[in-house]
């Protein structure tokens, strides 16, 4: 079956229904735009609604039904093209049969957190942003983004998955570029080339996969390949260090590949379009910015390069352990220089995204789970406080540190909400980011020994511009009750219903989840228990005997 | 040849279908303007018996309308597409649909062991291009439809244009003539065409070559509103007689060196040669010297920008696409069919691998630096070329006559797919800039500023051209460079080849020609930009003016019907059905 498939409904549906309304918001009559965009904006938020619920329900059926740790490696739930060999021999699931393109959609433990995320965040985005200039276009696009976004953390074929890749490129852009800040033009320009060009890199590592992977041929086929990743993954599984035609090839194409995927992460010598990206980005725009898209390279990161090149991974271990070790420090050293709060954050999230390179280094399969489960936990965290931010720049007209004094007086709930949000950032224990960060920790002294001092003594220069940050804005200074210049005599204001709404999700799920991490660890450590187990076991004992 | 038996035939008559539809097409041309109430006098004395033969005089109004021209050639393009396109479908595999035309006009079904030397040879590689040629004049003579309705304004009296009754008549009488012109040249364009498609003997093949070149330089002069329009066909037509004399040259060399100038005989001569006859070889490096020019290889690039740039778009379109196709398809007939050694590699590699590196890349720096819309997809036209160019050098390193041809037939379907997809998209483009030509517009990128304010729908075509040419997936430019490149790696890499553990060792170990492979893809990365730009200037700048462009339904049609090929041959059921289509004809090429 092709359609008939969650997964399909999940992709498409957005795509289509996003393309649907910004016609209708296009079509109608200027006369009654402004009333008919309200409906759009109605109708959009119901639809991701749905597509929250349907994932829900995924994930339920899935916990109820299906035993992560016996599915074992390169197994999807919800394929649509099991044993893609045959089904591509059928037909079933083909797209261009001559060049081995099919429509290949299925979950595992690493790739459906992603996808319930993208679910999460879109409507708690729509909520956050909920009165946007042009509000149906602004949210069709966000909803064109989730589409695009969950195709690709489903898509089982590299030429859907660089698809869908590029397709988040657009939304985004557009994003930036009408709603964005002063600066949105330069942003954007500079958004688009960064990734593009890199993403241009990941396509000829991606290009290369292709022409060296030969897999059975089926009728009709005249190239004699396929971008299936299930099939690489045999192929490669089989040949071990003669896949690609050999162990030279495999690290070439990895380092393609790492190049690619490390500056959407963004690791650092290749960051630096993340912060601009960020400053002038809408609040809905930087949430899925640092939720989703970021996330987009750390997948793709694991479910091509690790998973597909080990030995490669093997050899480059010190190389990684450095990207992530300088992305770490670097970016937690140059917040505590920033005095744009957007920035900071910004930058944090290179900090952050440094640990998730850490937990693949370590070759654990705690390291490894726990490098997923920082994927999804910075996923709900980074949202929460660029709505902060965004709450700060729309009823105080400033992100200056220094000229806000003791918000919290005059914003009760947005002090509140920069407390928990920046606390469960910074790692407090019984939060998201703490169970990630403890499992990294752990497994990275497992594998290096007391190296752990150093990515141990960043977390302390993390509390501290996330601590510094925090007192500067909401609590010192309160009394004397001065207020930011940037009001200009206004009242100062709390947060809407709206924002407020959206935020509290994200605080419930930071704190659920810093609680009962397993919901989701059971899923991530089973896939990475079957990774280390069933391959890079083999590879280690190959290559260090 | 015999005109009787080449019409009396019923084979042949059947097997030239579509190149006969073609010279009906043209006798139509010629007589259906100009029928009028010509009459004859009786040429007896004392009377006045005036018999009509309805040919000159006064003309009647309907068939001297200046839309009639462009009508026939609109049909009869489209009745020779749906003829080749039929015989195509009707026995798909070669073999059985194999026709060869004999020096005596006799119709044979298969080619081996006929008594007199063959001049045609129809098949399904011949067919195949005949399509892409066809189909590109057809979306050519289409876009001409709104395009040139007056003469030029200038060049009729101004009493004319003061509008007394009977001047409009003479006008519109005018206005035929001109339509007549142009698309009588377009129809022999298509049949010299298909010449060059069907020829199986060298000189046939130089005479179709000649018979399309000679009115296509016309066409380029033909817009006379144009400054720079006769100035872009006296370029591009001194250049093009200089070089087809030096093919001419060459071709005699090769008469001269082998006494005939059939292909297969010329062939056998070759493989039967003891090295490498320096005549023969002589002749070889003229004739390449016209087909360079044709395809517009660099450093034979010269007059391309100017002569698209002076050209109106849709003829700028058919040099890019039609003309271009032609010119492959003689490259493959000169290099592949005749100079192809019976086992490793052609002599020819290094010198087609190096040009195109040299036009791709010299292609995309010149599209880089000019602000000329029309003159980007010129250099564009020529990296096009340079791709093209690259998997012809991979085709000649294989064993292409030593009876596995599975490779080779996948360069050569590569080819075809990448030419046929080309029509849709580079002519889309042409054509969109045409629709902005129509109102004097079009020569600078400014005249592109702010386009999707004004025509959203056609600027989002222009857009999703923009983004197929330079090879972004899931769109039909992508698919067809992805099979090129495939071609390269297949020829160049086996199975069994196993790399050192170094990287710098695997990459040394690699034979040279996949590193154009690689050069295409990079070529691709950089060509994004200046694609990109187009899309940056129409949906981010302000236009100069918010009025809407021409109406000219069938120009939006046509884009519309481009707009979905690309994106249907990009991805789906439909790119399957023309991969079949193209091997096919690749099987057929080889057979």
């Amino acid at each position: 079956m092709m359609f008939g498939n969650p997964l399909t409904l999940l992709t498409l549906g957005p795509i289509v229904a996003a393309l649907v309304f910004m016609f209708l918001a296009w079509a109608s009559p200027p006369s009654k735009r402004e009333e008919i965009s309200q409906y759009i904006r109605l109708l959009i938020f119901a639809f991701s609604l749905f597509l929250l619920s349907l994932s829900t329900l995924m994930f339920l059926e899935s916990y109820s039904g299906i035993s992560w740790t016996s599915i074992g490696l390169n197994n999807y739930v919800y394929d649509n093209c099991v044993n893609a060999e045959v089904a591509l021999e059928a037909g079933g699931c083909a797209l261009v049969d001559g060049f081995g393109v099919s429509w290949h959609v299925g979950v595992d433990g690493l790739s459906f957190p992603m996808v319930w995320l993208t679910t999460l965040l879109i409507p708690v985005s729509m909520l956050v942003e909920w009165n946007a200039k042009k509000g149906a276009q602004f949210h069709s696009l966000i909803l064109l983004m989730e589409g695009a976004l969950i195709g690709v953390f489903v898509s089982l074929d590299l030429f859907v998955f660089y698809t869908f890749w590029e397709l988040t490129l657009i939304p985004m852009f557009f994003l930036i570029l009408l709603w964005g800040g002063d600066d949105r033009k330069y942003a954007a320009q500079k958004f688009f080339i960064y990734t593009f060009t890199a993403s241009v890199l990941m396509l000829l590592g991606i290009l290369v996969m292709y022409y060296f992977t030969r897999v059975p041929v089926w009728e009709g086929n005249i190239t004699g390949r396929a971008f299936d990743v299930t099939l690489m993954a045999a192929s490669s599984n089989q040949l071990g260090s003669s896949f690609l035609g050999g162990f030279g090839m495999q690290k070439a194409v990895f380092l393609l590949l790492l190049v690619g995927f490390a500056a959407k992460m963004p690791s650092v010598p290749f960051h630096t379009w993340l912060p601009d990206a960020h400053v002038e980005a809408p609040t809905a725009g930087s949430m899925l910015l640092a939720g989703v898209m970021l996330k987009m390279g750390a997948y793709g990161f694991i479910r091509i390069a690790v998973e597909l090149l080990p030995g490669a991974l093997v050899y480059f271990q010190w190389l990684i352990v450095i990207l992530g070790m300088v992305s770490l420090v670097y970016g937690a050293l140059v917040c505590l220089g920033q005095t744009n709060l957007k920035r900071m954050v910004a930058y944090s999230s290179v900090s952050h995204m440094g640990l998730i390179f850490l937990g693949i280094a370590t070759m654990q399969p705690l390291g490894i789970a726990g490098a997923i489960f920082m994927m999804l936990a910075h996923g709900i965290i980074s949202p929460h406080l660029f709505a902060v931010c965004g709450a700060f720049k729309h009823h105080y007209h400033t992100l200056e540190i220094g000229s806000m004094r003791g918000i919290a007086k005059h914003s009760p709930w947005l002090g509140g909400h920069m407390m928990t949000a920046w606390m469960a950032s910074l790692g407090l224990p019984l939060m998201a980011g703490f169970v990630a960060e403890i499992a990294i920790m752990i497994a990275f002294w497992m594998t290096f020994g007391w190296l752990v001092i150093l990515p141990a003594l960043t977390l302390i220069i993390t509390a501290a511009y996330y601590l510094w940050s925090m007192q500067r804005t909401i609590f010192e200074g309160g009394e004397e009750g001065e207020l930011p210049e940037s009001l200009h005599g206004e009242d100062p204001v709390d947060i809407t219903w709206h924002e407020n709404a959206g935020m509290i999700v994200l605080a419930g799920f930071a704190v659920l989840l810093g609680i009962l991490p397993f919901i989701f660890f059971d899923m991530m450590s089973a896939y990475s228990g079957e990774f280390v187990s069933e391959i890079l076991l083999d590879v280690l004992n190959e290559v260090r005997p | 040849m015999s005109m009787t038996t080449l019409l009396s035939d019923p084979q042949t008559a059947t097997a030239l279908l579509p190149e006969f539809t073609l010279i009906v097409g043209i006798v139509l041309m010629i007589l259906v303007p100009n029928l009028g109430k010509g009459t004859f006098r009786i040429p007896l004395p004392n009377t006045n018996i005036r018999i009509p033969y309805l040919l000159g005089g006064e003309r009647f109004t309907f068939t001297s309308s200046p839309r009639i021209p462009g009508i026939i050639s609109v049909l009869t393009l489209l009745f020779s597409t749906s003829l080749a396109l039929w015989s195509q479908m009707e026995t798909p595999l070669s073999g059985s649909n194999v026709w060869c035309i004999s020096t005596a006009g006799e119709a044979f079904a298969s080619c081996a062991g006929m008594a007199d030397p063959t001049l045609l040879q129809i098949d399904g590689f011949s067919r195949l291009v005949e399509i892409i040629f066809y189909g590109s004049l057809m979306l050519c003579a289409v876009a001409m439809w709104s395009r040139m309705p007056a003469t030029p304004r200038f060049m009729i009296h101004a009493q004319v244009l003061a509008g007394r009754r009977e001047d409009e008549r003479i006008q519109k009488l005018l206005d035929n003539r001109r339509q007549v012109d142009f698309h009588l040249l377009l129809l022999m364009v298509a049949l010299g065409m298909s010449v060059v498609a069907l020829a199986s003997d060298v000189f046939v093949l130089f005479i179709g070559l000649e018979l399309a070149s000679l009115s296509s330089y016309v066409l380029i002069a033909f817009m006379k509103e144009n400054e720079e329009a006769p100035e872009a066909g006296m370029k591009y037509f001194i250049l093009g007689s200089v070089t087809s004399a030096i093919g001419l040259y060459g071709i005699s060399l090769l008469y001269l060196w082998n006494g005939n100038l059939q292909m297969t005989d010329l062939a056998a001569s070759w493989q039967a040669m003891d090295g490498i006859d320096p005549m023969a070889l002589t002749g070889v490096a003229f004739l390449m010297v016209t087909i360079c020019f044709k395809v517009s290889a660099a450093p034979f690039h010269l007059a391309t920008p100017d002569a698209y740039t002076g050209a109106a778009s849709p003829v700028a379109g058919v040099l890019a696409t039609g003309s271009k196709a032609m010119g492959f398809v003689v490259l493959l007939r000169v290099l592949v069919t005749i100079t192809m050694p019976e086992s490793g590699e052609a002599f020819w590699v290094p010198v087609v691998g190096l040009l195109a590196a040299i036009t791709m890349t010299w292609g995309n720096l010149g599209a880089l630096s000019s602000n000329n819309p029309k003159r980007m997809l010129a250099y564009s036209s020529v990296a096009h070329a340079g791709y093209l160019l690259a998997a012809v050098a991979a085709l000649g390193l294989n064993q292409a006559r030593a009876g596995d041809h599975v490779i080779s037939e996948l360069i050569v379907a590569a080819m075809l797919f990448h030419l046929t997809v080309l029509v849709l998209f580079k002519l889309g483009s042409f054509l969109v800039l045409s629709m902005l030509e129509s109102e004097g517009r079009g020569s600078k990128l400014e005249d592109l500023y702010g386009l999707a304010k004004r025509e959203p729908l056609l600027a989002t075509a222009l857009f999703i051209f923009m983004l197929a040419l330079a090879g972004v997936p899931p769109l039909a430019g992508f698919l067809s460079k992805l099979l090129l490149v495939s071609g390269i790696i297949d020829a160049t890499i086996h199975t069994s080849m196993s790399f050192d553990d170094g990287i710098l060792a695997t990459l040394q170990s690699l034979h040279w020609v996949v590193y154009l492979g690689l050069l295409v893809f990079l070529n691709s990365a950089l060509s994004l930009y200046y694609y990109l730009r187009v899309g940056w200037v129409m949906f981010f700048e302000d236009p100069p003016t918010r009025k809407r462009l021409v109406y000219a339904p069938f120009l939006r049609i046509t884009i519309m019907l481009c707009l979905i090929g690309t994106l249907a041959f990009g991805i789906g059921p439909l790119a399957d059905h023309l991969m079949g289509l193209v091997s096919n004809a690749a099987i057929a090429f080889f057979a």
